[in-house]
């Protein structure tokens, strides 16, 4: 080996580590950057639920002859049974499209809705599902899913639906029962929001949002979520 | 042709590392201020677990950009296109691996990414087939400055020449 190449391999090993740390540093650096804008966002979108007012408590039971299904207000003449995940994005679209429709037909006695509430997204929607369910013995089961989509990250199992988070948004909106918060810690209802997940396949319910009005399933012919053509639906039975 | 290489190898050489070095600068560029969306698209190949995967996706972008950056200012080429070729053939093998497992998706190459509609598979898999094509030709590229690494314009002055490496 000449001089020169000696040379040359010492200072390679250099520049090797000086390419191997700018690298790790401009990572890094970048990670951290990334992971802070996101919590910061997450922080932020608590702020949306500051204004937040619950309405009057509904009664929610479940309906293990459909699925375990929630079901509030049954009995009324027109069923709509909605298929969603708390996770899912295209759920958190049809709610903001949709979903105060459905809470003024519940409210109003006009429609049952049962609620099938998925968590096939990770062990998050575990959670949040489990956390709607305890707001349901609450009677406060539409106004939590509501603060549920309201602050839903845009990233799925970040983190964010911790049980320490989902009682803050309780707490937000109003829910602070020491009912509440033991039912979200010690995990209560993962026995039906199972059963929920296990009843899929009977209904041949394969994604998420998925909506049956009377049993029949709903296929919107507009390209988003158009109220209009739900609530003509949801009149036509 | 190798009369031609020794002619304008600095060149040439160059032009390689400007090519790949801008491909990789503006793909994590596009995609690192925008972390959460570059995270689902890492998770939308469903090849790693979701958590590892969001955090694959905060960390691709900058590391593109690093690259990218060492390549363009041509510090140890060398070594960079090493790390180049790497990701290349690291992002070839993600794509076969999800048109070989017939999933439709966005690559999110330059930012966006996810799920695409059923009743695009034949656009989407010849969108695949030129991705494939896109980082295979970086990746030889790549393969050319690990051989060729020393040209004009380069922060690292080497005394000796190719020919003696």
């Amino acid at each position: 080996m000449s001089k020169q190449a000696k040379a040359a391999t010492g200072g390679d090993h250099f520049t090797r580590w000086l390419v191997i740390g700018m690298v790790s540093l401009v990572v890094i650096t970048g990670v951290v950057f990334s992971i802070m804008s996101s919590s910061s966002k997450a922080t932020e979108s608590f702020t949306a639920l500051k204004d937040f007012t619950m309405g009057e408590a509904v009664t929610a039971t479940i309906n293990p002859a459909a699925g375990s299904g929630l079901t509030l207000n049954p009995g009324a003449p027109v069923t709509i049974d909605l298929w969603e995940d708390p996770q899912c994005p295209v759920c958190r679209i049809f709610e903001t499209s949709i979903g105060a429709y459905i809470d003024t037909q519940v409210r109003t006695k006009n429609a049952t809705v049962v609620y099938h509430v998925l968590s096939f997204l990770g062990p998050e929607s575990v959670r949040a599902a489990n956390a709607m369910m305890c707001a349901a013995d609450e009677g406060h089961y539409l106004d939590f899913h509501q603060a549920i989509y309201t602050v839903q990250p845009a990233l799925e199992n970040s983190g964010f639906f911790s049980n320490e988070n989902l009682i803050k948004i309780g707490d937000y909106i109003g829910l602070t029962s020491k009912t509440f918060t033991d039912c979200i810690t010690q995990g209560s209802k993962l026995e039906i929001v199972k059963a929920h997940e296990d009843s899929m396949p009977t209904y041949k319910v394969s994604g998420t949002p998925t909506v049956f009005i009377n049993g029949k399933l709903w296929e919107r012919k507009a390209s988003g979520f158009d109220l209009s053509e739900f609530r003509l639906a949801v009149e036509a039975g | 042709m190798i009369a031609f290489n020794q002619k304008y190898q600095k060149l040439s050489t160059l032009v390689a590392r400007l090519v790949i070095g801008g491909v990789l600068l503006v793909a994590g560029g596009l995609k690192a201020f925008v972390p959460a969306e570059a995270a689902s698209a890492v998770a939308a190949y469903k090849i790693l677990p979701t958590q590892i995967a969001h955090i694959a996706g905060y960390a691709l972008p900058w590391f593109e950009i690093a690259i990218g950056l060492l390549l363009i200012i041509g510090i140890s080429v060398r070594m960079t296109s090493i790390l180049a070729g790497a990701i290349m053939v690291l992002f070839i093998a993600a794509i076969g691996s999800v048109w070989a497992r017939g999933i439709l998706i966005d690559c999110g190459c330059f930012g966006g990414g996810g799920a695409i509609d059923p009743s695009k598979a034949a656009q989407v898999h010849r969108t695949y087939a030129l991705e494939i094509a896109r980082d295979l030709g970086l990746a030889l590229l790549a393969l050319y400055l690990y051989f060729f690494p020393y040209g004009l314009f380069s922060v690292e002055k080497i005394a000796i020449t190719n020919e003696e490496m």
